[in-house]
């Protein structure tokens, strides 16, 4: 259990020190809070656009981090030599190859979560400002608030980064993926108090517990992709292993389309979490072939 | 004689993707190391020491032949536990600090946090980064580096260190203080198992030398019985006919 934390925690704190992945982060929950600056667009319902700007993010962009993310931290390992150094201590192949991409996962968890949460704000925000601007019609006023909001998210995890890097020695990139975890738990907080007692969404809470199950369901498929990566990139190099993985990734998309699982929330309703439970048994068996795949290919790999 | 390592007929072949020979590194390769000896494993570039480390380290599968390390078979986690694995380049995290990078090989070690913080913070004051210890190790000298790298292999307490080029990119002081690690290893009954270029490094450490050429044995024998210095002896085992032939336009 102890070599599966070290191991896990290690390649967590790879994954979110990546400038890479700071970057992915910061952008995705970017243009998932620019997406409330189009609210006025109702798309058929109140913050429409920005559920589905936020779920098609959480499905395509967490994909996307877990695959490349996986695929690099897999790579430099197999590259630089530390994997040599790593299983000449008592760890077994495969308990190293689980471990190492349990962390992925985890990491991968991190971007989704910060996504998620940056989508909720979105939706919250889009709503209140529907009802703010339906009956003038002036939305100029929305839109100089909800450029703000996207500024805001983009700069400070940056800003915070970089002064706990100056001043405290932190890890910058690590320090800014937390701090954009913890300004979009805290910001969804807000922006549903604040539209509540200002009576603008009424039900606002009731909309994000709503959103939780689907963001589930849209994260699920990440858990396969970062398996799948991380069961290539042992086999084959950067690209091909980015490739195969990408195919796998796009052959879903359509199957995982959020278009339905953002319509489930459409005027009120709401998925069960039973369904987000199905679609997570469903994932268990290719995350376990995947697994048991990877985990053969490093078992056969001569390393040096 | 209590015997840590045994190599009984070893060889190895590296093949490409469609399993066509490349490169035979290892060639029926015969080997025993006793407990507590200090053994050196040398070798012209190329001669398969670096092959046949990481066999014993179980990081490469023989072709044919067997490994046996402590009596077991090196891939299993058994043998490993006793096993402390100093490599030719630091193959060190570099975003983890020196700290963290000994942490990180004493949780794969499995060792509790407690003994985890208190071996860190022992082998970093024994390697001289305590200073240093919460920088990157990837701000780190090649040097620097190389004591992290020793410290990582030294921090589960092995039985048996495998160090393969042990004074590779340091100073002769750093050198020296390596030296006098391996001995004080050696004197409390770590068994040692190095591969070097630098043959006065062999001579003044090892008790026994094994030397490759070719992925074959051309020696072996006791630091003491191989009359006259290790670097005669090594020449005239793999020196022979070796200079190179000046090109004429350089002439």
């Amino acid at each position: 259990m102890r070599r599966c934390r070290a191991i896990t925690g290690a390649t967590a704190l790879e994954m979110t020190s990546e400038p890479l992945g700071m970057l992915l982060t910061i952008c995705a929950v970017a243009a998932v809070t620019f997406a409330a600056a189009f609210h006025i667009h109702q798309f058929g319902e109140p913050s429409r656009m920005a559920r589905d700007a936020g779920f098609s993010v959480v499905l395509v962009g967490s994909s996307a981090y877990a695959v490349f993310c996986t695929i690099r931290a897999f790579r430099r390992e197999l590259e630089s030599g530390t994997l040599q150094m790593a299983l000449s201590h008592p760890v077994s192949r495969t308990a190293f190859f689980v471990s190492k991409t349990l962390g992925a996962f985890l990491a991968s968890c991190m971007f989704t979560a910060t996504v998620f949460c940056a989508a909720a704000v979105a939706a919250v925000g889009a709503e209140a400002g529907w009802a703010i601007a339906a009956p003038t019609g002036d939305v100029s006023r929305i839109w100089g608030v909800s450029l703000s909001l996207n500024a805001a998210t983009m700069v400070l995890p940056l800003v915070v980064g970089a002064v706990l890097n100056r001043f405290f020695r932190f890890r910058f990139a690590a320090s800014a993926v937390r701090v954009a975890l913890a300004v979009s738990v805290v910001g969804v907080v807000a922006a549903a108090a604040l539209a509540r007692a200002w009576g603008l969404v009424p039900g606002a809470f009731g909309l994000v517990r709503r959103m939780l199950p689907v963001a589930f369901a849209a994260a699920v498929p990440s858990a396969v992709f970062t398996a799948a990566a991380a069961a290539f990139s042992v086999k084959m190099r950067d690209g091909a292993a980015a490739g195969a993985s990408g195919v796998l990734a796009l052959a879903s998309v359509p199957v995982l389309g959020n278009y339905y699982l953002t319509d489930a929330l459409a005027k009120g309703g709401s998925l069960s979490w039973s369904h987000a439970a199905v679609a997570a048994v469903a994932a268990i068996p290719f995350v376990a072939g995947f697994l048991i795949l990877g985990s053969t290919f490093l078992k056969g790999r001569d390393l040096g | 004689m209590d015997c840590v390592i045994k190599l009984e007929g070893v060889s190895k072949t590296f093949r490409d993707f469609w399993l066509r020979p490349t490169v035979k590194a290892v060639d029926s390769l015969d080997m025993t190391v006793a407990r507590g000896e200090v053994f050196g494993l040398l070798g012209p570039n190329g001669s398969g020491k670096s092959t046949t480390i990481k066999m014993i380290l179980g990081l490469i599968a023989p072709g044919a032949g067997t490994v046996r390390v402590f009596g077991l078979p090196p891939q299993t986690v058994a043998a490993r536990r006793k096993i402390g694995y100093l490599p030719e380049l630091s193959y060190l995290h570099p975003f983890l600090t020196a700290r963290e990078t000994l942490s990180y090989y004493a949780g794969l070690c499995a060792l509790d946090r407690a003994t985890a913080k208190d071996r860190a913070r022992q082998l970093l004051d024994m390697v001289g980064l305590s200073d240093v210890a919460d920088r990157a190790v990837g701000s780190y000298s090649k040097g620097m580096a190389r004591r992290v790298a020793l410290a990582s292999a030294l921090v589960g307490r092995p039985e048996l260190l495998v160090m393969d080029e042990p004074t590779s990119g340091l100073d002769p002081v750093s050198t020296s203080e390596v030296k006098t690690l391996i001995r004080t290893l050696s004197g409390a009954g770590i068994t040692v198992l190095m591969t070097s270029h630098l043959l006065a490094d062999a001579e003044d450490v090892c008790s026994r030398v094994c030397i490759l050429d070719g992925g074959r044995k051309a020696a072996e024998g006791r630091i003491g019985e191989i009359g006259g210095s290790l670097e005669q002896f090594f020449l005239s085992k793999v020196g022979e006919g070796r200079d190179f032939k000046v090109a004429d336009f350089l002439r």
